[in-house]
């Protein structure tokens, strides 16, 4: 073998190895990404499968309410999440979203129907920021870099919608570089504008272990305030047939 | 024992059955998760009555004998309730109930203003949680399939559709047993069992008993269905219906049916176009008939929706019938009018014709429709505007609706207006014009 063709292969073999590494490196970095959301995950959604008492107050640019909604979650693994309206103004309202599939039962109709996912975006956006409690399920990410958030080191992940009726196409996250809590979040829609800024309350600020309200700032249209409040959480699995779109026109027991 | 009182027994066996289950349920409830609320209702419908048509040339003819269907408010309290009883090892019993009560004052006419009131039950039935299975017995709505116009397949509820304002319907007495697997189920209803064995006459427009079934389905994003139903009279049908979601913005649904027999209106042929003493509209189980629709709707992200559908259905009288239905009409016009007729065969006349209208009261006036909303949702508020059309007259309904929602109050509004040419079967209706205006307060 001659010079020229030992160097010819010694350089290809060592690109191979670099670009092998970016791979691995690209691979672990992803790891990483998803682990730090299923770590910030827990402190919104904790257990696997879960029921939600969700309270979203919106709040004018004063201060006064504007708007008060009630919701019951069931927020099951494997992105299954059944949505109970309990407010007057939306009372027998029912969604069922499995993975990219969704249904909305309205009441007096005594029928699910099958909705895109444009459907389900319309009228209030607060199902998709209350049913929603998992990014790792619906998102990819890319770590951006450490930043200072106040006086707290924190990572700057930046998220891709995976999944389709999803309400904000991109989120910037911002999560503690110690515990993962999320900090911050920047919720971008399909058309790539800021829809929201979110921040997040924790039930103790130097050791939180839970979030009891995510604060959302409305930056497109309203410019209003949106408090979802996280009244109650309790691990349950429901039934099977509860998830099957046929079974929402049937009231389902509550324990 | 004769054979009236004989035919009465199932129906009292029934009805002895459903307050028994009433009862013993009633004696177990008491646990917590029971729910109760309601909502108060006020609305105003006002009507403008139509100069063309049947029921406007009879009355012309003979004042009186079809009088115009009056404007009318209405304040309305809908009150609904679910006790559940204590869970025991296999099966969790629930007793479901919504009632109606309403009082009804129309305006002034020539008899004056008529002030009703209403007290319905629109459910009432006992449910029974075995887990995978469930059952209902009693009076309850079950509605299926995927159309929003027209629903062949619907045929437990047979539901009206498109109402001016959406309010929980009467539902039919019915047992219902039901087994759910995650990406399925089944369904089976036996629908009007104290009419089993009543005659065809006493069972037609929904009051027939049958067997129906429902197999459901999921595949990815298309949700199937399939129908069946052994009516005691109308006999075999068989349906099926897919509602498919394309991609983000768009839905596909469609649904079809044939049946053995069905029931509508026939016109006596023995009556010619002459006055006759009775009305020669009589309701009748005929053959064999065909449903079909299809449908798509689109959202965009400006929260604009439109839903597209075309639907044919079968049991409507066909085009030639009502060849015949506006000849009828034009001879007996004409024999009223004629110069020196005595007064009382002019009053035949006008009543025939008021007879006339009878096949109004149908699901489809025309066999082939066609049917386009456009709806832009924004915050509170809901606008809408719909048309129908039948190609065949060029007949059209056209609505326009608003609807605000607050945090508890609930305004709707909406204006419908029928036209068409002047031989269309929208344009000869008793009303030319339908308004309402409603304000809903749930508690």
């Amino acid at each position: 073998m001659t010079n020229r063709t030992s160097l010819t292969l010694y350089a290809a073999t060592l690109a191979f190895a670099l670009l092998g590494a970016g791979g691995v490196k690209d691979a672990r970095a992803a790891s990483d990404v998803a682990s730090l959301l299923a770590a910030a995950d827990r402190y919104r959604s904790g257990a696997g499968n879960l029921q939600v008492e969700t309270e979203v107050k919106v709040l004018n640019r004063d201060g006064s309410t504007d708007k008060e909604r009630r919701y019951t979650v069931f927020a099951q693994v494997q992105r299954k999440s059944l949505v109970l309206m309990r407010s007057p103004a939306e009372q027998g309202q029912k969604v069922l979203m499995l993975g990219d599939d969704f249904w909305l039962m309205m009441p007096g109709s005594q029928r699910a129907l099958r909705i895109t996912a444009s459907q389900k975006l319309l009228g209030d956006a607060s199902t998709g920021d209350i049913a929603t409690l998992s990014w790792a399920d619906d998102y990819t990410g890319t770590l951006v870099g450490e930043e200072k958030c106040g006086v707290q080191a924190c990572l700057h992940l930046s998220l891709q919608a995976a999944s389709k009726g999803v309400s904000y196409q991109r989120i910037e996250l911002w999560i503690g570089k110690a515990r993962s809590e999320p900090i911050a979040a920047d919720l971008y829609v399909h058309s790539d504008k800021l829809a929201k800024q979110a921040r997040f309350v924790f039930d103790n600020a130097d050791a939180p272990t839970t979030v009891t309200e995510m604060v959302l700032q409305d930056r497109l249209s309203n410019h209003k305030e949106t408090r979802v409040r996280y009244v109650s959480r309790q691990a349950k699995a429901v039934p099977e047939a509860w998830l099957n779109p046929m079974f929402l026109a049937r009231n389902p027991a509550l324990e | 024992m004769t054979s009236p009182e004989r035919a009465q027994l199932p129906r009292l066996a029934w009805h002895a059955l459903l307050a028994a289950l009433t009862v013993i349920a009633a004696g177990a409830a008491g646990a917590g998760n029971d729910d109760f609320g309601g909502e108060l209702r006020l609305r105003r419908e006002q009507l403008r009555g139509n100069a063309q048509g049947p029921l406007a040339a009879g009355e012309s003819l003979s004042p009186g004998v079809a009088p115009p269907t009056l404007s009318a408010s209405l304040a309305e309290a809908e009150l609904r309730g679910v006790w559940r009883a204590p869970a025991l090892d296999l099966v969790r019993a629930s007793i479901f109930g919504n009632a109606l009560l309403a009082a009804e004052r129309s305006d002034s006419g020539a008899a004056g203003s008529q002030r009703t009131t209403q007290a319905r039950l629109n459910e009432g039935f006992v449910a029974g949680d075995f887990g995978a299975w469930q059952a209902s017995v009693g009076k309850k709505v079950v509605a299926w399939d995927v159309g929003y116009g027209f629903r062949p397949n619907d045929v437990v509820q047979q539901e009206r559709r498109r109402r001016l304002l959406t309010t929980t319907q009467e539902g039919r007495p019915l047992v219902e047993v039901e087994r759910f697997h995650a990406d399925a189920s089944a369904t089976l209803v036996w629908v009007n069992p104290q009419n089993a064995n009543d005659t065809d006459d006493a069972s037609r427009q929904g009051l027939e008993s049958a067997l129906a079934t429902r197999t459901y389905v999921r595949a990815g994003s298309a949700d199937w269905h399939a129908f069946a139903r052994w009516g005691e009279h109308t006999r075999a049908s068989l349906g099926a219906a897919v509602a498919w979601v394309a991609t983000d913005e768009l839905e596909w649904h469609a649904s079809a049916r044939i049946m053995q027999r069905h029931d509508a209106w026939q016109f006596d042929s023995s009556a010619g176009n002459a006055p006759v003493a009775a009305n020669p509209w009589l309701q009748t189980t005929l053959g064999g008939a065909a449903q079909a629709l299809l449908g798509a709707s689109w959202t965009g992200q400006q929260q604009i929706s439109l839903l597209v559908e075309c639907w044919y259905d079968g049991t409507a009288p066909a085009d030639s019938d009502w060849e015949a239905w506006l000849s009828r009409n034009r001879a007996l016009a004409a024999f009223g009018t004629q110069p020196g007729l005595p007064s009382a065969l002019v009053s035949a006349a006008g009543g025939n014709l008021a007879w006339q209208a009878t096949p109004f009261a149908t699901n489809n006036l025309r066999r082939n429709n066609v049917f386009a909303r456009l709806a832009w949702q924004e915050q509170r508020w809901v606008l809408s505007l719909d048309a129908l059309v039948t190609p065949s007259d060029r007949g059209r309904v056209v609505t326009a609706a608003v609807q605000w929602q607050g945090e508890r109050l609930r305004v709707n509004a909406a204006w419908r207006t029928y036209g068409g040419p002047a031989d269309a079967l929208f344009s000869q209706l008793p009303q030319s014009q339908v308004g309402l205006l409603a304000v809903t307060l749930p508690f």
